[in-house]
């Protein structure tokens, strides 16, 4: 093993790695739980990787052929219904953790300078993690996903100006055809992945040079003193394949016992079933716009809904920008109330969408 | 004030026109009717017709159709513009002046009429209510009928409405193919020379009033095409039709028919489809014994009755031995196992030896030995395949449940369900060989989906127990690597200190 290290070092010079990895330190503290979901985010992103380029052996898109062929992955395929449950369970449980982590980040205030271009990287990823979940969505082409695509691209083609371009963009077409599969998919399997590693890499450098954040809170608490820490490697890295480990066994539990329905075949001419519903991360911008008014003085209640979310978003992507008290290390409450708006409002609505 | 007067004194002239020009002074009545008085000795037709009127009898002058001053002597007078005189109405001028009076109850009780009131209305609604080629007046008016100078009672044998005429009357347009080219090219003409063939038509004949006509089943003022789902004889509205004088026991006694057609009928598959799913394609009465050539099918003729929906099974069964046993028999063909009115919806229970089994009444140990014999097994064989699939079906429902994909296998399973609705039908071959191919066929299919459906939940353990082994290992190395932690962080401590 040792002969090994020295041909593989003599080559590469791994000596100046390690020693960079064995300086690097985790501060300690009552919130160092949260440092983990950024791991737990990367651990469900590489197996959607895995998973998906195991599906992509077998998937074929096309109106005809799409739900055929995912039919024939869970029947026939041999695990491959166990492939496509962990592909879709871990789709949602990625947006999930890298919801907590955005969140756990933003609290924590560890967007602060020197870690803006961190905060952007991270939060282009999440709206990537959404544009995956809702490509991947149709992909079955099963009735649920044909219906909710439609409902979706159909939000995005009422805003101002640029909607019926991005609508007829996306759909490829007037409607929601065989032609907006194909560019779905080409979207989920190749644009967006290509994005998201160049931002994922990015991410992780930022990360690895910049070490971890300590929180603002924290930072004031201690008064200047230098925070209780561990080694990155080997503790906090071993912690974080435990937290796999057991993020693993949830998976495969969940995969086994909840398999991923495939639904009815999606039928164009047929009427939209009834409870139509977007993925449970876009419930709660869905919710809102069911409850503001068609018109509000003499703008379209949607419009100015949709507006108003691309604004939060915007807004919210900024905060390092903006929050200029919390740069300087002084408390900004302000920034906490409004995160724990936003949080709250998130999860009430979310909840309100899934029992309507 | 002043208009009250005026309205009043405007409704006593009109009163007085009414009364002076409907009502008149009829001959019948001993009043004067100068206008009848005059033609009558000149000896024309519609006066001579006229006599016998019923308007006349009930004090209806000519001029209540025809307008003018029957009491005027001078030709010039009762016949003047100024006495209202309008002469021979046209087009739907008929109808409206027959409605003055025939649409007005009031009026209509006051000559003790118990007429109903609605037949100008009614007709104008029914299929004789279209534009006429001319397109200035309705298709038909109160005349094309009733005729015009002649008219008596309905009830009377000599009026052309009456039970025994109103098939020739209708005739008179319906059985000319000029004429009803004109209107309907695609309606036959042979209706009246169908209804003599019926039995409806040979009672007619004899003279039979009771017996149904054109007016019983179609209505009269308010005929509507068959396809108006309003027409009484509209597919779904044929078996209460019929059923109105059919379920009638007092009415058919004489006959000695019975009246439990429409009863049993309801309960039948065919009744249940047109009565109660409203599916107009299930055969109503009119189907099976014709419509205006109605006559219960003959014996030998059911089974080409039956065939013209149920092709297949005619044909076998005109192939297979029973055709000449049932002939010679003189047995009814189809209806000698599945009834006729009450034909309930054919299971597999019919078939064989035992309960319920219709061949059993034929054939016994004893009796027809080989039928026996090849009813026995051909029961026995889709019995098999019933079993067979059913077992299937629930093994397939066990692993949908347990969340398995078997949509390939349930897609599968139809074959086998294809092939007992083939043996369903094979069985009116009464072959053996050829019902046993089209058996095996679905128990084949039926095996196979059993065997998928088995791998199905075989395959759903298969899953826990290997989500159980693999939880162990990952449970094991996780446990390992939180016992490495502990080891390393506390030599970390060691080290420190």
């Amino acid at each position: 093993m040792n002969k090994f290290y020295a041909w593989v070092d003599e080559r590469v010079e791994l000596e100046s790695l390690v020693k960079f990895l064995g300086k690097k330190y985790v501060p300690i503290h009552r919130h160092s739980v949260w440092y983990y979901f950024g791991g737990v985010s990367l651990f469900l992103f590489i197996i959607q990787v895995v998973t998906g380029i195991l599906l992509l052996l077998y998937y074929k898109s096309g109106e005809e052929l799409a739900f055929e062929s995912i039919q024939f992955i869970m029947a026939k395929v041999e695990f491959g219904w166990l492939i496509r449950s962990l592909h879709s369970w871990t789709a949602n449980l990625f947006v999930l953790a890298a919801l907590i982590h955005m969140f756990s980040v933003y609290f924590e205030k560890s967007y602060r300078k020197p870690r803006e271009m961190t905060w952007l990287t991270g939060m282009l990823m999440l709206f990537l993690a959404f544009a995956f979940g809702f490509s991947g969505y149709l992909l079955p082409w099963n009735e649920l996903a044909f219906f909710a695509t439609k409902v979706g691209t159909d939000i995005a083609g009422v805003v101002p100006v640029i909607g019926e371009p991005i609508l007829e963009f996306l759909r490829g077409g007037e409607d929601v055809t065989g032609a907006t599969l194909s560019r779905f998919f080409g979207f989920h399997v190749a644009l967006f992945p290509g994005i998201f590693t160049v931002l994922l890499g990015i991410h992780l450098v930022l990360v690895q040079r910049q070490g971890m954040s300590q929180p603002l809170g924290i930072e004031i608490e201690s008064g200047g003193e230098p925070a209780k820490t561990m080694p990155f490697f080997p503790n906090f890295l071993l912690r974080d394949l435990l937290l796999w480990l057991i993020v693993l066994n949830i998976l495969a539990i969940l995969a086994v016992f909840f398999p991923w329905e495939l639904g009815k075949k999606a039928d164009p001419f047929a009427p939209a079933p009834a409870g139509i519903k977007p993925e449970w991360y876009f419930l709660f911008m869905f919710q809102t716009l069911k409850y503001i008014p068609a018109k509000i003085w003499i703008v379209d209640g949607e419009i100015l809904g949709i507006l108003a979310f691309g604004a939060a978003g915007a807004l919210w992507m900024m905060v390092p920008f903006w929050d200029r008290k919390s740069s300087r290390g002084e408390r900004n409450r302000f920034v906490n109330y409004l995160g724990i708006f936003a949080l709250a409002y998130m999860i009430a609505l979310t909840i309100v969408g899934w029992l309507l | 004030m002043t208009r009250m007067f005026f309205t009043a004194l405007l409704s006593f002239m009109l009163m007085l026109i009414l009364s002076d020009s409907v009502r008149g002074q009829s001959g019948g009545t001993g009043r004067r009717d100068e206008c009848f008085t005059c033609h009558e000795s000149l000896g024309d037709s519609p006066s001579e017709a006229f006599k016998h009127d019923i308007h006349r009898q009930k004090g209806v002058t000519c001029a209540g159709c025809h307008g003018g001053n029957p009491s005027s002597e001078d030709m010039e007078v009762a016949m003047g513009k100024a006495a209202g005189f309008s002469g021979v109405p046209k087009g739907d001028s008929i109808s409206v002046r027959c409605a003055t009076c025939h649409a007005d109850a009031e009026t209509m009780e006051s000559f003790g009429s118990e007429l109903p009131t609605n037949q100008w209305k009614s007709l104008q609604s029914s299929v004789h209510g279209k534009a006429s080629i001319t397109g200035k007046a309705h298709l038909a008016q109160c005349t094309t009928c009733h005729n015009s100078h002649g008219i008596v009672s309905v009830k009377d044998p000599s009026s052309p409405v009456s039970a025994l005429n109103v098939t020739t009357t209708c005739a008179k347009c319906h059985s000319n193919p000029t004429y009803m080219q004109s209107y309907n090219p695609s309606l036959p003409i042979d209706q009246l020379d169908k209804y003599r063939t019926s039995m409806h038509g040979i009672l007619n004949k004899r003279g039979d009033v009771k017996a149904a006509h054109c007016a019983s089943c179609h209505g009269s003022h308010d005929i509507r095409t068959s396809k108006d789902v309003k027409s009484r004889v509209h597919a779904a509205s044929i078996p209460v039709t019929c059923s109105g004088c059919h379920s009638d026991s007092s009415y058919m006694k004489e006959y000695g028919i019975p009246t439990d057609q429409y009863a049993n009928f309801s309960k039948s598959v065919h009744g249940v489809a047109l009565l109660e799913k409203k599916d107009v394609g299930a055969p109503a009465c009119n189907d099976c014994h014709g419509n205006h050539g109605a006559m219960p099918p003959g014996v030998e003729s059911i089974s080409k009755v039956c065939g013209t929906c149920h092709a297949l099974n005619a044909d076998l069964f005109s192939e297979s031995p029973h055709k000449k046993a049932f002939d010679d028999r003189k047995l009814p063909e189809c209806e000698t196992c599945h009834g006729n009115h009450e034909i309930v919806s054919a299971t597999d229970a019919l078939l064989g030896v035992t309960n319920g089994g219709v061949c059993a009444r034929c054939h016994s140990e004893q009796e027809n030995q080989k039928g026996f014999m090849v009813a026995r097994t051909m029961r026995s064989l889709v019995d098999s395949l019933e079993f067979s699939s059913r077992h299937s079906e629930e093994l397939l429902e066990e692993a949908e449940q347990k969340g398995m994909e078997v949509s390939e296998a349930k897609f599968k399973l139809r074959d086998a369900r294809q092939s007992r609705l083939q043996s369903r039908t094979m069985v009116h071959s009464f072959n053996e060989a050829k019902f046993r191919e089209v058996v095996s066929k679905g128990l084949t299919v039926s095996e196979e989906v059993r065997e998928q459906g088995q791998h199905a939940v075989d395959e759903f353990y298969f899953r826990r127990w290997g989500l159980g082994v693999s939880t162990l290992i990952i449970s094991i190395v996780a446990i390992s690597l939180y016992a490495t932690i502990r080891k390393i962080e506390r030599r970390q401590k060691n080290s420190r200190k």
